[in-house]
């Protein structure tokens, strides 16, 4: 019988498998334990980094005129409601409407303005984004030049989606609050209860419901669904009030001894462009 | 076959290996928010894409191809996950299958698209198995397999069928 792997192929396989089962572990557990990566791999993403931001340019267009074209068709459908309401209404209603609405904005503004002093912000820019079945990282433009380090928080849009993972000089590494990788969404939130807050630790990202999960809470103070999320600041590498997202329900644990909340994250993860890092005053040595 | 001729297809070849490598990343950043519309979750892999086509055409042959599938994998896992050694494993164990497979099959498109097919879920299934050892993984194979490998699939076969010929005539230009 003709043998499919001679038993020379077969030790050489298994050699390889334990090196790069290793090589896994090994890295992971370096990439945990270092700010910065040595030297040949800070130099090389650096490199990869520039070559990333020229090719960038063409498919991010692409990308935003895909969104623009999107948000073109619906302004077509916001314009015909809209004109179906002056029909309705008189005039000065839909003045009063606008300015309503412009008010409502602008006191939206206001309030994150307010939360936005306690910390120092770096805006930057998504270069690129890993193609990868798990650990899906951005790459953002800004890095130990900018005065950016592990840890620190990054939002976008409506909420926080990340902290940064890795930096390099010229640009660092965003893990988003989808990962469940320790050092991407373990941080300190609190829930704005009716009886008072709630502290705790988000445990866990929810793939399969699009959620972050905060498990073991032993307080007995009520939470209920749409009870709104923020950071609480404890540990003082991310600044207090950053929103995280809206309760959507609250469970028993496996053993009824603690309470387990589902956190609807409030950034949407799909499209950023651009991002803020959080730099908080607290932390900055 | 002129030396020149050789050395065409030989920096052809890896620059577009490396370059593509790039517009994944690029693609899964600008379109984003279509590609990982909750609850899917497709990958660009046109890397893996042009790995294959240097398979199916038999271009492989006239370059150090191994090498270039060691390079771009340790590439990029430094420049996309910081971990070493899982889509290094995952584009050699891709490739070994492709080049196991193209033995058997052909060169037609449908026997071209089958080999890229099982090569694809070879990468991701590898790339799968590493999360478990980091202990990343957070979702069933059943939903992986039907909402990122199943779309993925999709999106990846329509370029590899898009790009065939086009390819096909490149590489007989360069060869």
């Amino acid at each position: 019988m003709r043998k499919i792997f001679s038993s020379r192929a077969v030790v050489t396989i298994i050699i390889s498998l334990i090196v790069i089962v290793g090589l896994i572990a090994g890295s992971n557990w370096w990439a945990k334990r270092t700010n910065t990566p040595p030297f040949f791999q800070r130099f090389g993403n650096d490199l990869a980094g520039g070559v990333s931001r020229i090719i960038s340019v063409p498919t991010t267009a692409i990308g935003r005129s895909a969104n623009s074209i999107g948000n073109l068709l619906d302004t077509f459908e916001e314009n015909r409601e809209l004109k179906s309401k002056i029909d309705e209404f008189a005039q000065d209603k839909v003045r009063l409407q606008t300015v309503e609405e412009e008010n409502k904005t602008l006191k939206n503004q206001l309030k994150l303005k307010a939360t936005l002093t306690d910390y120092k912000t770096v805006s930057a820019v998504t270069i690129s984004r890993s193609p990868t079945t798990w650990q899906s990282q951005l790459v953002i433009n800004k890095g130990l030049k900018s005065g950016l380090k592990k840890g620190m928080p990054v939002l976008s849009g409506a909420g926080i989606i990340g902290r940064i993972s890795e930096v390099n000089t010229t640009n660092s590494k965003v893990a988003l609050i989808s990962d469940t990788s320790e050092d991407a969404n373990r941080f300190a939130i609190t829930i704005k209860g009716g009886n008072g807050d709630v502290n705790g630790i988000v445990t866990n990202f929810n793939r399969e419901k699009n959620q972050l999960i905060m498990s073991q809470v032993t307080s007995e103070n009520q939470i209920k669904a749409g009870d709104l999320v923020e950071t609480s600041g404890l540990g003082g590498v991310i600044p207090a009030g950053l929103y995280v997202g809206k309760v959507s329900s609250v469970t028993r644990d496996d053993y009824g001894l603690s309470k387990r909340v589902n956190i609807e994250p409030a950034a949407d993860l799909g499209n950023v462009t651009t991002v803020v890092v959080a730099v908080s005053q607290i932390g900055a040595q | 076959m002129a030396f020149w001729q050789l050395t065409r297809l030989r920096v052809v070849y890896p620059a577009l290996l490396f370059f593509l490598l790039f517009v994944d990343g690029s693609l899964m950043a600008g379109m984003g928010g279509i590609l990982t519309a909750f609850p899917w979750y497709i990958l660009p892999t046109l890397t893996l894409v042009w790995l294959f086509y240097a398979v199916q055409f038999e271009v492989d042959k006239d370059m150090p191809f191994w090498l270039y599938v060691i390079l771009i994998g340790i590439l990029f896992d430094m420049y996309y996950t910081g971990i070493f050694g899982t889509y290094t494993l995952a584009f050699i164990a891709a490739v070994a299958v492709m080049k196991q497979l193209h033995k058997i099959l052909d060169e037609r498109l449908l026997s071209g698209i089958s080999i890229f097919l099982i090569g694809l879920i070879v990468y991701l299934v590898v790339t799968y198995g590493a999360g478990f050892i980091i202990g990343i993984a957070n979702v069933s194979l059943v939903t992986f397999f039907a909402f990122e490998v199943l779309p993925t699939a999709v999106l990846n076969i329509i370029v590899v069928t898009i790009c065939y010929y086009p390819t096909w005539s490149l590489f007989q230009f360069l060869k």
